[in-house]
């Protein structure tokens, strides 16, 4: 059976409700709430279940194997082979530097500084590798052999490389990461090939370099302007222009960058005799994030809630010497609770919903697919999930 | 979907997609390709995946990738062989939903009383040999920063003594930091920083500030909040970042607050042992209100910091010293002009001892 495409319509369809999520996010909330966080890996996998479920490539839904278990193992591991040890060495650092070792201290500051980044390397490889290897299609899943350690590595000195020359690197170094990390993985019997070109983002990239250099020129003028006019007031808004005009231009070319990476990056993929591609341009993204701070807002409400509370709960009798302060803080405890943890909670898995639509929507797939040479994928499936990445709380893909 | 029972297999090992016939036989069941027959598989291995399409999707154990899928009118005898949907998986589903969520939360409750409560028990269960090693670990000879004068350190011995029946087991130093503070910390150890010495108009002053963090070592909240602070790291560290951190915050803010009302105390009764009028103290504490800007600024924005700061409002504790002077004692004062000098000047005599705060390399 071979599946052409090349239609109008996209291989990749979305099918979700936010009535049929929120039936998913409720009980979620609920549970994880009660269990102090520990369900939110299981959670999480509900999540995902009903996202990818709902997620059409060219005749199949797509499935979500992954499970709760898996995630929380990993987190524990997370914790055990990485947030203990940093602990302890946190008192190591203070004791050598209370004791005057202050060359030490900062040895070992540094040390673990190259060790936090080689470990956000290698678990940006494994979240990859895991979330590939949890998808199935057809009955097939992906996957990679390799552990991700040399991704480490590779992570660390690309990254400090795009940064210095004054940064002009880092459209390279992010190009580079992202082919070596995809290029790894596979999908049934094929290798994925990525070869996005760093080159084909770099005229935006630029942007970042002119805009300084755009409102110094245009600072200059508009003040001379001004001061012949001779008005103070007329300097001050240049300023405040000035000022607004590098952090709205900032975000503006970030965004806008970021849109071509994403392209041109996405555009590199192939898988055997398919093409993949992203759509999305700026203006798309614009709106995906101002979507995503329109539910932030939203969950702010009940945040100003909260420190309106506080002003009521001033006007408690503060305790005095001798008391038992659990007592006089019960109802303060039940507040956060109520108001700081549980519309957090709500948001988060909204974004994650409109983030995946988002994704799902722009992709656009070409070429063909043979079901009689896509076989079961042969990568060894690791039994633990994102733990590392949950632990630095960095985002996959 | 359509009326009639369909059903449909991927084998797991290719990507093609096989309408079969189920055909079930004691317990187990085949499915029923034109020209191909697969199984025999066993009932007790399926496990439901979830619906997909309208149609319900059950994949194998041990066998990577393989689907059934069932749609349509699903007989009714096939129907009783099936494994029951899991829509939450495990003890959720098998307590329902209500139940567990209950269950949970008494759990969860319990954890962090536990945690919140068993502190007090444990901290000193905890040998002193060990609180002093971990004492003496973290703080060493503090950089070399601790001053030493012989007649100095009289000084403070004596002012050591008049407030603590056993001076013996406590190790009290000044350091050369010119911060307003003083600190005790693991294995009966507390320190006095310069800066505090400096800005102290009285020996009293200082009487009463070393007798409140006497009070933290003899209670025991150094070892209590390093444990409780652990425990809820651990605990709250499953919830996400923001709203875990402001919890467990807000809990352990509570009981620091508790207990430097608690050492607040017992300082007030070591300087009534001592004879030293605990007016001074309650001079200090209004010069830290005015200096945290309580008196003259919004009220209700000074109690909600104060409610979150870990030491109780400056003017309340001013308010508690105050109110324990015992009219018509006749209090005297902690130290004699002389021996108040030479401890307020130690730290500028003793050349050797090393300045600032740690981070000058």
């Amino acid at each position: 059976m071979n599946e052409g495409s090349g239609s109008s319509a996209s291989a990749f369809r979305f099918y979700g409700s936010w009535q049929d999520f929120v039936r998913i996010v409720i009980p979620n909330i609920l549970l994880t709430v009660v269990t102090l966080g520990v369900y939110r890996f299981w959670a999480t996998t509900r999540e995902r279940q009903y996202l990818w479920s709902q997620t059409d490539f060219i005749d199949e839904r797509l499935e979500w194997t992954g499970r709760g278990l898996e995630l929380f193992v990993g987190f524990l591991m997370a914790v055990g082979l990485i947030l203990v040890p940093f602990f302890a060495l946190q008192f190591a650092i203070q004791a050598l530097a209370l004791r005057g070792y202050g060359g030490w201290a900062a040895l070992v500051t540094f040390a673990m500084f190259g060790f936090i980044m080689y470990m956000i390397g290698v678990a940006r490889f494994r979240a990859l590798r895991y979330r590939l290897s949890r998808t199935y299609w057809h009955g097939i899943r992906g996957g990679s052999d390799d552990q991700g350690f040399g991704y480490g590595w590779s992570y660390i000195w690309k990254t400090i490389v795009g940064y210095i020359l004054a940064g002009l690197l880092v459209p390279w170094s992010m190009m580079s990461l992202w082919n070596e990390r995809w290029e790894k993985m596979s999908f049934g019997p094929h290798r994925i090939e990525s070869v996005g070109n760093y080159a084909d983002t770099f005229k935006r990239y630029l942007l970042f370099y002119l805009l300084p250099f755009l409102l110094f020129v245009g600072g200059i003028v508009a003040g001379g302007m001004v001061a012949v006019a001779g008005s103070s007031v007329g300097i001050g808004i240049v300023g405040a222009v000035i000022v607004l005009g590098f952090y709205v231009g900032l975000g503006a070319i970030a965004l806008a960058f970021y849109a071509k990476f994403f392209r041109v990056a996405v555009g590199g993929l192939s898988l055997h005799k398919l093409e993949f591609e992203f759509t999305a341009r700026t203006k798309q993204w614009f709106m995906l994030f101002i979507g995503d701070a329109g539910l932030y807002l939203l969950a702010a409400v009940p945040v100003a809630i909260i420190l309106g509370s506080f002003g009521l709960l001033s006007g408690f009798e503060l305790p005095q010497p001798g008391d038992t302060a659990a007592a006089v803080q019960g109802s303060l405890v039940i507040a956060f609770l109520a108001l700081s943890v549980l519309p957090f909670a709500l948001i988060g898995p909204f974004v994650r919903y409109r983030h995946w639509k988002f994704f799902v929507v722009h992709m656009e797939a070409y070429g063909e697919v043979n079901l009689d040479e896509l076989t079961q994928s042969e990568t060894v499936v690791s039994k633990h999930g994102e733990g590392l990445l949950d632990a630095f709380d960095v985002g996959a893909i | 979907m359509s009326e009639f029972f369909q059903a449909w297999h991927y084998d797991g090992k290719s990507a093609v997609r096989r309408r079969v016939e189920v055909q079930t036989i004691a317990g187990k069941f085949f499915l029923l390709e034109t020209e191909r027959r697969h199984g025999p598989f066993a009932f007790a291995d399926l496990h439901y995946v979830g619906e997909r399409e309208g149609d319900h999707v059950y994949r194998l154990d041990d066998s990577d990738g393989w689907r059934l899928g069932l749609s349509g009118n699903v007989p009714a005898d096939l129907i009783a062989l099936l494994p029951a949907k899991r829509p939450y998986g495990g003890w959720i589903d098998r307590w329902g939903i209500g139940p567990s969520a209950i269950a949970f939360g008494i759990m969860s409750a319990a954890v962090v009383a536990i945690v919140l409560l068993t502190p007090q028990w444990l901290a000193p269960l905890i040998p002193s040999s060990v609180e002093k090693s971990l004492g003496d670990a973290l703080v060493g000879d503090f950089g070399g920063r601790f001053c030493e004068t012989k007649k100095g350190r009289a000084a403070l011995d004596k002012l050591v003594n008049s407030l603590d029946a056993s001076p013996q087991d406590l190790q009290v130093e000044v350091a050369k930091i010119d911060m307003l503070n003083a600190v005790a910390l693991p294995g009966n150890k507390v320190i006095l920083f310069d800066g505090l010495l400096k800005q102290a108009k009285s020996a009293d002053e200082v009487a009463g500030v070393l007798a409140h963090e006497i009070g933290h070592v003899r209670e025991r909240h150094v070892m209590q909040s390093l444990l409780r602070q652990m425990g809820l790291s651990v605990v709250l560290g499953g919830l996400d970042g923001t709203g875990g951190s402001m919890l467990s915050g807000a809990l352990s803010v509570t009981y620091t607050r508790g207990s430097e009302n608690a050492a607040d105390l017992y300082s007030i009764k070591a300087l009534s042992g001592a004879n030293i009028s605990p007016i001074a103290t309650a001079d200090f504490f209004q010069r830290l209100a005015k200096m945290s800007g309580e008196t003259t600024g919004n009220k209700k924005l000074t109690a909600m910091t104060g409610y979150m700061s870990s030491h109780p409002l400056s003017a309340e504790r001013k308010k508690a010293f105050e109110n324990s002077i015992a009219k018509g004692k006749n209090y005297k004062p902690a130290l004699t002009p002389t021996e108040w000098t030479e401890l307020k000047t130690m730290c500028t005599q003793d050349r050797k001892a090393k300045s600032g705060f740690g981070l000058d390399f």
